[in-house]
């Protein structure tokens, strides 16, 4: 169970000598409690207290990396439940499953669409992690082949795919292909030494696959047994209900119940069960949001890849630090110099809610944003970040007066309270109250600019 | 021995019931849970979350080609938008009085108990019904509706921190639920509540309204804002523990990435596939946040959602 | 129907009433008038009296403990007669204060003998042996020597203005002399040479420099006796109400002098009244201390402040050079030293330091909660193992500003507000024997607790005109007004300024607000640090605002946490008793030198909790009624 900070502070010497580069041991605490420091930066802890802390803080599921630079996939070391409880640090990868029996013409193709996509959003570019090779047949032959097109693209990472640890011998005999670090697929009752050896010889990270918890738990148990750190687990679900299941479980069991057998990130296949394609990205989309590592999909086109990485994006954002929006000004259908003014602050959701309304109004309008650090008006405002002075500084950073002919601002209906201060700022101005909600806007838009 | 003990939760609380629909007709009940979304193996579901089908009034203006050309001249007249939508197996109609508005045609209160009493002939679904949105015209329109409509429980809305005393006091002579929408906040959701309450609206009278985001438009807002409600009524809390209603439909369909056939990058891919997604993985996310009540726009994004709940209502049992 | 003999104690009056009558009938019958803050609704407990024999019905209520219930205490405005009485009626509490600050005097004398008496300033008088042949030590080694054998003062530092009056000085009276030195330093600093012996104790002046007031206290350094206690507006006030426009105003052109000038003539001010007052010389006094906020001390130093309201907010410093009166032109002993009480932060300033100091929270295991409330929230949260601080921005309400008729709390000020539950109709207190001209910031609290909990007002700090009309139909106190719906506290007819005295919506939005910042404030702290709030054993209430605040209705409008009353403690001017205890002891000063390095500040913004719990908190009491059991079981019914 994670300490809270003030139990992370009875361990540490209380001698405010600031070595950790935090002006209290107090300070430091809080930054542990938060995990944004490591423990390491105080040189005078006690061997005892480490201990003590080190165990408390110990990752429950442990984290692993699949592949080596460029989209490596690096999953696991999650603390919550629920994104608001903290955040859920590592979004999972995405990948593609191609299988050897297909037409090599045509595996090439997919992988050249995987590797070659991407698509922006909110500033970021988003692309799709990698490649999952399934030894379909059983061929060893076309196995080999499929992962050797795969070498086409070493940026991605990959995924081996077959029991049977004679063909995965063979795929990593290529060093070239075990140096990319791929997750072996998968270890079973069946198969599980071989594997196990396989992964050690090659550092490799392990999927280990067995129905039901309890089977799965067991041979984790015995692999890790075995030597091997990095596994990820497959609890053979494959529909929306028992992959629910399996994954809510799995990760409570991690994180209350501190069960290491299960400490692992999980693998999904969403594509297996799926009785459309819309099915499947539905259930990758489950998958994202609910608690997956590693998503191995079975088709891949733009349209599904954009919203998913949109998806994936949206459940990961920190929500103790809400998307900022660019401060700056915004025009809004074509303003001219003699168009409205309205400030607001960058917090996303008041962004959003301001800028649709004024869109909707149909208003051509000036809208400059605030930097408030991501806070809301009010918040902000209450917290001392949304005042006359960085109002001013803004629409002097901006250059509102070279954009804008009159000299006019609106500033939100709740903090109405601003107005005297700006009036002091802006001292040519006049400081408009505008209306307290965003659905306000466009009625007071109409009324005060229609002509 | 299972090496493995299934790490059940049991927990306090209970999501509060609410009934809608009229007697003689069609009903629908939503809520009741004591267990997150298609949790089975911590508690009870006993009611499906359900579908309700958006329809306007007045032929809508700005929607995209895609979801015009499903629903077809139904979309001229609300009645027949209402048979389609309960043909195609919606479980609720969620009728939002558009032409009220005091731009699209300042409809009246009279109108809006006509358009209300055509639809209930047209299908017996429950109602879900809305006013455009304009405080006065809201409380115009759904007191005419409430009247004409008494008895048959509808859910009325929206009732915001601004109008909750008309409306609540409409719905409660005319024995209505309400939708109480809030900004995005879980503390505001349960604001509005207790101020509802507080007013004496029953419990089992009320739907929440958090406020939906799309996906890529705060969705994990809504999300969070969602579990945290859903998470606050399971743990006891009586003023967060009402059905949540959400708008992926609507909310979704506003968006860019959902509308845009031209002009937009070729990463974004066929539009088509990309705006259904758009409305359908938005609705998914949010229903296993807590939604309840889900309103959607396109007939196929009910279709497939609707099998989805179907697949994940599907008792199962502890994995171990 | 039964008749019942009831008794009075102490006084002995007996009267005889019919079963079923109220308590306080009775007692009313005995000619005892007992106090009904509430008008006798059950709602305020104050009515308290003990049954010591005999039955009453309506034992029951949330004021009363299960412990009190058991020893007899009931509220005389529910209880009824059943049988013979014998009542004891406690000694009246006065209203509003039944937690009240300590008898100043008291609290000095508390001061003064916390800390070993050593203050940095000395005086010595000196009998030197004239030169000689033999003895032809020069003049300055001649009055080290005499120091250090006879004063055991050694490293004696002297500037060279000094030295040129050393000869003529050390003759004038024969060698005797008296040196006045200062040991805040390493070694000891020439501050004063007279011939002769000087009559007269050494003095020393405590100094509080709030935004809107200052106090300045003379201190007897000899015997550490406060000797007298004088305060003024700030000067400065008409340079802007408060910091933020003050800092405004320092970045115009010798807007810094400006106001450097105006903080050092409020000073001046008082101390030549003090001065005045205690028959001493302006010039008699050595030694001073001043707390702040974190502006006030810039400005005060004449350092530019802007800084502190620019992005990432860092003032120029937190620990300030000592300097002496003639640096900054104080009219005082033009050497004396001046020294500054550090601050931790741009908000929170050396006035919190020094308050933190003075409610000596560092001291004990006693896990405390500091509060010092004024246009800002500071807040400390700690115990002798840790502390930790953060400021939230609470706006003038509370300083009865920004509200159409809002006033500081001074004679025409409402400050207490009763309203009945049945008829609606308030009932108010003014502060001086004169008609209602406006509401302070307490009257403001009270106002808004009582319309929560007569229904006045929902929780959402909306009016409800039809429940007003409903019950005052005649005359409705609610009505629609300009800016939204009002209530009216006081008739244009019964007002001083000849106008209705109305709370308006937005007011109550004000109001809403600043409690939230606070309490928010409050909450982030104990989340940070991990520590529930309810393990709070003391809440100390510093500055201007402790002074006249009901903690009942601060808690029922959700500003202070729902904790038992006896948890708080109203400290007083706990910058200005600061002050004062490090112009007594050495060690005073280095101990808050020590607690301003240990103190951890919290950056509210940093993440998401402030903004949660800001808008949990937009509501009264609180989203989560749960926090607020006992306001909750009061709106209950
Ligand atoms: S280095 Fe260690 S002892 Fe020093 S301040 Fe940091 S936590 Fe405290
Ligand atoms: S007068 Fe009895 S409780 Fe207030």
């Amino acid at each position: 169970m994670a300490l809270t900070a003030i139990e992370i502070y009875k361990y540490l010497p209380k001698t405010n000598c600031k070595d950790c580069g935090f002006p209290t041991c107090l300070a430091f605490a809080m930054k542990l409690a938060q995990k944004g420091a490591e423990l390491s930066a105080c040189k005078h802890v006690s061997e005892e207290a480490k201990s003590a802390l080190e165990a408390a803080s110990r990752p429950p599921i442990r984290l692993v990396t699949i592949g080596k630079d460029g989209r490596k996939v690096e999953v696991g070391n999650e603390v919550a439940m629920f994104r608001h409880e903290k955040t859920f640090y590592h979004q999972p990868g995405l990948l593609l499953r191609v299988k050897d029996s297909a037409a090599p013409d045509k595996v090439a193709q997919e992988m050249a669409a995987v590797a070659s996509y991407k698509v922006e959003r909110v500033g970021m570019q988003l692309s799709w992690n990698g490649l999952a090779i399934q030894n379909d047949g059983g061929d060893k032959a076309a196995f080999l082949a499929a992962v050797k097109l795969a070498q086409a693209h070493p940026e991605l990472a990959l995924v081996l795919m077959s029991d049977d640890p004679d063909t995965m011998a063979a795929a990593l005999g290529d060093p070239a292909v075990a140096g990319r670090l791929p997750l072996i697929y998968a270890a079973t009752e069946a198969n599980w030494q071989k594997m196990a050896a396989l992964a050690k010889q090659h550092k490799c990270p392990l999927a280990v696959r067995a129905g039901g918890l309890d089977a799965l738990a067991t041979l984790t148990e015995q692999v890790a047994a075995a030597g091997i750190e990095d596994i990820v687990v497959d609890p053979g679900a494959r529909d929306f209900g028992d992959s629910l299941n399996a994954l809510t479980q799995i990760r409570r069991l991690a994180l209350k119940k501190s069960f290491r057998p299960l400490g692992y990130p999980v693998i999904t296949f969403p594509g297996e069960k799926a009785s459309s394609q819309e099915e499947e990205v539905l259930l990758a989309t489950q998958h994202i949001a609910r608690y997956a590592g590693v998503i191995v999909l079975d088709h891949f086109s733009p349209a599904m890849a954009y919203p998913l990485l949109t998806e994936r994006l949206n459940i990961y954002t920190d929500p103790q630090k809400p998307l900022q929006m660019q401060a700056g000004v915004y025009p809004f259908g074509k303003p001219d110099p003699a168009s409205p003014l309205l400030v607001t602050t960058n917090f996303s959701l008041t962004y959003f809610s301001v800028s649709s309304e004024i869109e909707s109004s149909g208003f051509p309008t000036w809208l400059m944003v605030v930097d408030t650090e991501g806070q809301s008006v009010l918040t902000s405002w209450a917290s001392g970040k949304f005042d006359a002075e960085k109002i001013s500084k803004a629409a002097k950073n901006f250059k509102v007066e070279e954009k804008i002919g009159h000299r006019s601002l609106v500033i939100p209906g709740a903090v109405a309270v601003l107005r005297g201060e700006l009036e002091g700022e802006f001292p040519e101005w006049k400081i408009m109250v505008g209306p307290r909600e965003a659905v306000g806007i466009g009625p007071f838009l109409k009324q005060n600019w229609a002509r | 021995m299972p090496k493995v003990e299934a790490p059940v939760e049991k927990w306090r609380g209970r999501v509060q019931e609410v009934r809608l629909g009229g007697d003689g007709r069609k009903q629908v009940t939503v809520g009741g849970e004591s267990t997150l979304p298609f949790l089975h193996f911590d508690g009870e579901i006993p009611h499906r979350p359900v579908i309700a089908a958006e329809v306007l009034d007045m032929p809508p203006a700005d929607w995209a080609e895609n979801v015009v050309s499903a629903w077809g001249d139904a979309l001229k007249s609300p009645a027949a938008w209402a048979k389609k939508a309960a043909q195609l197996g919606a479980d609720l109609i969620f009728l939002r009085l558009a032409s009220a508005h005091p731009e699209q045609g300042n409809t009246s209160g009279a109108q809006a108990a006509k358009t209300v009493s055509q639809v209930m002939e047209a299908t017996d679904l429950p109602l879900i019904v809305v006013g455009p949105d304009v405080a006065e015209k809201d409380n115009e329109v759904i007191v005419a509706v409430a009247e004409a409509a008494r008895g048959q429980r509808l859910a009325l809305g929206t009732v915001t921190d601004k109008n909750y005393r008309t409306i609540v006091a409409t719905a409660m002579a005319g024995g209505h639920a309400v939708v109480a929408q809030a900004p995005m906040d879980m503390n505001l959701s349960k604001q509005l509540n207790i101020l509802c309450c507080d007013v004496g609206l029953p419990k089992d009278s009320l739907v929440m309204d958090p406020t939906t985001g799309a996906l890529g438009y705060g969705m994990e807002y809504a999300l969070s804002v969602f579990e945290r409600l859903r998470l606050a009524a399971l743990q006891g809390d009586a003023m967060t523990a009402m059905p949540i209603l959400c708008h992926a439909g609507y909310e979704s369909w506003r968006q860019k990435e959902a509308k845009a056939v031209e002009g937009v990058p070729v990463s974004w891919g066929d539009q088509k596939v990309r705006s259904l997604l758009w409305e359908q993985m938005t609705a998914l996310t949010l229903l296993q946040s807590g939604a309840e009540i889900m309103v959607l726009r396109h007939p196929r994004s009910m279709d497939v959602v609707r099998g989805v709940i179907d697949r994940l209502m599907a008792r199962q049992g502890p994995v171990s | 129907m039964k008749t019942c003999r009831v008794s009075f104690q102490p006084g002995g009056a007996v009267v005889s009433v019919s079963e079923g009558t109220l308590l306080l009938d009775a007692a009313a019958r005995a000619g005892i008038l007992l106090d009904m803050p509430c008008g006798g609704q059950g709602r305020c407990g104050r009515c308290r009296v003990k049954v010591e024999s005999g039955e009453v019905t309506g034992r029951e209520n949330i004021h009363l403990s299960q412990e009190d219930m058991a020893q007899g205490w009931v509220l005389s405005c529910t209880a009824r007669v059943v049988g013979d009485l014998a009542i004891t009626v406690p000694p009246k509490v006065e209203r509003d204060r039944a937690i009240v600050e300590l008898p100043s005097a008291r609290a000095a004398a508390q001061i003064a003998l916390h800390w070993p008496r050593y203050p940095a300033l000395r005086r010595a008088y000196l009998e030197l042996t004239p030169p000689s042949l033999e003895d032809n030590a020069p003049d300055l080694e001649r009055l080290r020597r005499g120091l250090r054998q006879e004063a055991n003062l050694e490293g004696l530092e002297l500037d060279v203005y000094q030295m040129r009056e050393l000869g003529a000085t050390l003759r004038q009276d024969n060698w005797r002399v008296s040196a006045t030195l200062d040991a805040s330093g390493p070694g000891n600093r020439l501050v004063d040479l007279r011939p002769g012996r000087i009559k007269g104790p050494l003095l020393g002046l405590a100094v509080d420099i709030g935004t809107t007031n200052v106090v300045a206290y003379l201190v007897n350094l000899d015997n550490g006796r406060l000797l007298g206690k004088a305060s003024r507006m700030n000067r400065q006030v008409s340079c802007g109400e408060d910091v933020i426009s003050r800092i405004v105003f320092s970045q115009r052109e010798g807007g810094v002098d400006t106001l450097q000038n105006l903080a050092v003539d409020t000073i001046n001010v008082l101390v030549k009244e003090l001065a005045q007052a205690h028959g001493a010389s302006p010039e008699d006094i050595g030694d001073m201390v001043m707390a702040g906020n974190t502006t006030m001390a810039h400005l005060f130093l004449g350092i530019p402040p802007r800084y502190i309201r620019e992005e990432p907010y860092v003032p120029t410093a937190t620990h300030f050079p000592v300097c002496t009166a003639r640096d900054l032109g104080l009219a005082i002993h033009p050497r004396a030293s001046v020294y500054c009480v550090p601050s931790v932060a741009a908000y929170v300033g050396g006035d919190i330091t020094a308050g933190v100091l003075a409610s000596k929270l560092y001291e004990s295991d006693t896990l405390s909660l500091f509060l010092d409330v004024g246009t800002n929230g500071e807040i400390v949260l700690g115990n002798k193992d840790f502390m930790m601080t953060d400021a939230c921005s609470a706006g003038p309400a509370l300083e009865g500003a920004g509200m159409r008729c809002g006033m500081r709390a001074m004679p025409g000020a409402i400050e207490d507000v009763r309203i009945s539950s049945l008829t609606l109709e308030p009932t108010i207190k003014v502060i001086g024997d004169v008609p209602a001209q406006g509401i302070c910031g307490s009257g403001l609290i009270s106002a808004v607790a009582e319309m929560l909990v007569t229904g006045v007002i929902s929780k959402g700090g909306k009016i409800d005109l039809d429940y007003v009309l409903s019950r005052q139909p005649e005359r409705p106190r609610a009505r629609p007004g300009e800016s939204g719906p009002e209530y009216v506290l006081v008739w244009a007819g019964e007002a001083g300024g000849g106008t209705d005295i109305t709370l308006s919506e937005v007011d109550l939005e004000n109001l809403v607000r600043v409690k939230a910042a606070i309490y928010a404030g409050i909450m982030v702290m104990a989340e940070k640090s991990g520590i529930p709030l309810d393990t709070v054993e003391r809440v100390l209430i510093g500055g201007a605002f402790g002074q006249h605040i009901n903690v009942e209705q601060a808690i029922q409008i959700g500003l202070l946490p729902d904790l038992p009353w006896d948890k708080f403690h109203f400290l007083g001017n706990t910058s200005a008793w600061g002050a004062y205890n490090i112009l007594l002891s050495k060690h005073a000063r280095s101990k808050v030198e020590e607690l301003v390095a240990g103190m951890t500040y919290v950056e509210l913004i940093a993440d998401n909790s402030f903004m949660n719990e800001f808008t949990a908190s937009l509501f009264l009491p609180h989203t989560d009624a749960d926090r607020f059991p006992s306001v909750a079981h009061l709106l209950s019914r």
